[in-house]
């Protein structure tokens, strides 16, 4: 028996923060992040990747994110490309359906992590996948004291009343800052576009 | 469970050794959920596989075990490929079985009318209508054609229809390879020149197949004329058609008379340079006579010796052996038509033209070697008016008010019309109204 097809599985890694991240997070969260992560797999010569649009697909590189900003290589796969296909469409089903988005708990990375397990047994790097309990755990900024107070009148004329809202809410809080976050960052949804949706194979037109 | 302990012990008894091997806790996941399996270490993928079939109800041949990237095999053992206890392979179950794949011929471009089904009468006409699609796509004349055909299937009689719908099939197809035809499942990318015409010939005379053709093909070529035309690749087909559409009646005007089927045959002779069509000619003619043949037994044989009189006299190559199948027509034909002036219209009684009409549907290589014959390319515009009734109204009442003006002034008729031309044209209308 001839041995079958081993296919390259690729990991594309793009910083959705385009580097702000890398910058700003130690003044904002009080600990460096490297980026803001958003994951594809690339196999079988096209990109998949699982967004707030469910799971889509487009051609290696081809949203409008560009080029990735690091290639990871995942392994190989005998997984062949009709396979595959049917494999997402179940996922696309059941744990990776549209409106199971989540930006923490079932974002574009937990995808890719379940994908590439699938493919090649696999995770991916953790750096990735530990973003979301990174944001998450940070601690909060230190409380600029009582002179500031849920009254925005008497905030200085330096900060604008938006900022200070937040910060005035945020200052009595005990919980870690990215906690409090949450509830803002939560309802995000992130889509790339560029890609399509993959539907069944015999349902594709 | 028991079976794995059974296979356990099987295989130390074979092997005379220490048991080796044990039973391991596998979870087996799939997109949906994630199961547990107990199994022995060294037993099979293929018991693996069965173990999963019972519990989950699918089957065997649906299932594909893959761990770390790798398809297991049905003759793979646990062990040797690394699955330990606690080790998690992946299941994909397959919506269908491998090798089955959906039916052939699908409309290309923008319609998806055409349906994928395994009978072989609609499978072929879909595989039929996968190049009729892509035809219609390349041609406007044709979409024209086909929606006005599609009109005309709405409200003609079952026999126009009929009579319409089979050249109209022939002739298309015969653009493609015939053996497309016959073979359903065959691909559609084959462009070779069509040697087409005998086996379309061979295959349209099955009238089971033809009665197939036109049930299924009644509505898609309705559907068809949706689709948006653009290439003149279509054109020689368009052409074809129209030829064909016109020769079907021509033979049946130049039974009536000798003067106007050597007036005929004359358009046919200018026709005859070209020299594309001109290829079809051997091969058309080669099955026509036995075709003519059977016409000829069907029919009553009285007058054929005046429709071969009429029709020898100056006329082309095909012409005898076609209108020696039309003679039931020069049993009509006894109508003092023949007398009649060329610049005048020809009166053929309508019935005769029936005839004619179930014949050639009968037979419709007849048409299509007719039609091949000898492109009247100035006949092309006939087309739409033979196929669109408000037209054919609409002729008919011209060409009764030039009879009564050709009455009351002989000579002024003649000046109002191109006499060749739309002397066939008028007369054609008046003989497709009468039956309708």
């Amino acid at each position: 028996m001839e041995p079958p097809n081993l296919y390259p599985v690729k990991l594309y890694v793009y910083d959705l923060s385009k580097g702000l991240a890398r910058r700003l997070s130690p003044i904002m969260l009080g600990k460096q992040l490297e980026g803001i992560w958003h994951t594809s797999i690339v196999v079988h010569k096209d990109e998949f990747y699982f967004g707030s649009g469910g799971i889509s697909s487009c051609p290696p590189g081809g949203t409008l994110l560009g080029p990735p900003d690091s290639v990871v290589d995942v392994g190989s796969t005998e997984v062949t490309e009709e396979l595959f296909q049917e494999y997402l469409s179940s996922l696309g089903e059941s744990l990776f359906r549209r409106e199971a988005y989540n930006i923490f708990e079932n974002n574009c990375n937990t995808f890719t992590n379940e994908v590439a397990q699938f493919l090649t047994g696999r995770k991916i790097p953790s750096y990735i996948t530990d973003l979301p309990s990174e944001i998450l755990s940070t601690q909060p900024l230190p409380t600029p004291g009582p002179y500031l107070s849920a009254n925005s009148d008497s905030v200085s004329p330096e900060l604008g009343p938006c900022p200070t809202k937040i910060l005035a809410g945020l200052a009595g809080l005990a919980r870690p800052f990215g906690q409090a976050l949450r509830p803002f960052l939560d309802p995000i949804q992130i889509q790339p576009h560029g890609g399509s949706p993959i539907g069944r194979p015999n349902g594709q037109s | 469970m028991a079976r794995a302990r059974e296979e356990a012990r099987d295989s130390q008894l074979v092997s005379g050794r220490e048991p080796t091997s044990r039973i391991i806790r596998v979870s087996v996941k799939t997109p949906q959920d994630c199961q547990e399996f107990m199994l022995a270490e060294n037993s099979s993928v293929h018991h693996f596989k069965k173990q999963i079939s019972k519990r989950l109800h699918y089957d065997t041949d649906r299932l594909v075990l893959i761990f770390t990237g790798k398809i297991l095999r049905d003759q793979d053992i646990l062990s040797q490929r690394g699955i330990f206890d606690g080790t998690t392979v992946n299941l994909v179950v397959r919506t269908r079985l491998k090798g089955t794949l959906p039916g052939p011929g699908t409309l290309p471009g923008p319609t998806d009318h055409c349906t994928h089904h395994s009978e072989p009468s609609t499978s072929e006409s879909a595989g039929m209508l996968a190049r009729l699609g892509r035809l219609a796509q390349s041609s406007p004349e044709l979409t024209d054609f086909l929606g006005q055909l599609a009109q005309l299937l709405t409200a003609a009689p079952e026999s126009v229809v009929q009579f319409l719908e089979n050249p109209v099939i022939q002739g298309l197809v015969n653009e493609k390879p015939a053996k497309a035809r016959q073979a359903p499942e065959s691909s559609r990318q084959n462009p070779q020149k069509p040697e087409p015409t005998l086996k379309a010939l061979e295959t349209l005379q099955n009238p089971a197949r033809q009665q197939e053709l036109l049930q299924a093909n009644k509505q898609d070529l309705e559907a068809l004329t949706a689709v948006p035309g653009g290439d003149n690749a279509m054109r020689p087909v368009c052409s074809d058609i129209q030829q064909f559409m016109l020769f079907t009646l021509a033979p049946l005007v130049a039974s009536k008379g000798q003067n106007p089927a050597s007036e005929l045959c004359k358009e046919e002779a200018n026709a005859h340079s070209n020299t594309d069509t001109t290829i079809t000619i051997p091969t058309a003619s080669a099955p026509a006579r036995p075709l003519t043949q059977k016409v000829r037994a069907g029919q009553a044989t009285q007058a054929r010796s005046v429709a071969s009189n009429q029709t020898h006299s100056g006329c082309g190559l095909r012409m005898p052996d076609i209108n020696s199948g039309h003679n039931l027509l020069s049993q009509e034909s006894q109508q003092p038509i023949g007398k009649a002036t060329l610049t005048s219209q020809l009166r053929p009684s309508p019935s005769a033209l029936c005839k004619a009409l179930h014949v050639l549907q009968q037979n419709p290589a007849l048409l299509h070697q007719l039609a091949s014959g000898s492109p009247l390319q100035h006949h092309l515009p006939l087309l739409p008016i033979l196929t669109n009734p408000r037209a054919l109204q609409a002729l008919i009442q011209i060409e009764k008010g030039l009879q009564i003006l050709s009455k009351e002034v002989p000579g002024l008729g003649r000046c109002l019309w191109d006499p060749d031309d739309t002397k066939m044209i008028m007369l054609t209308m008046m003989m497709m109204i009468r039956t309708l």
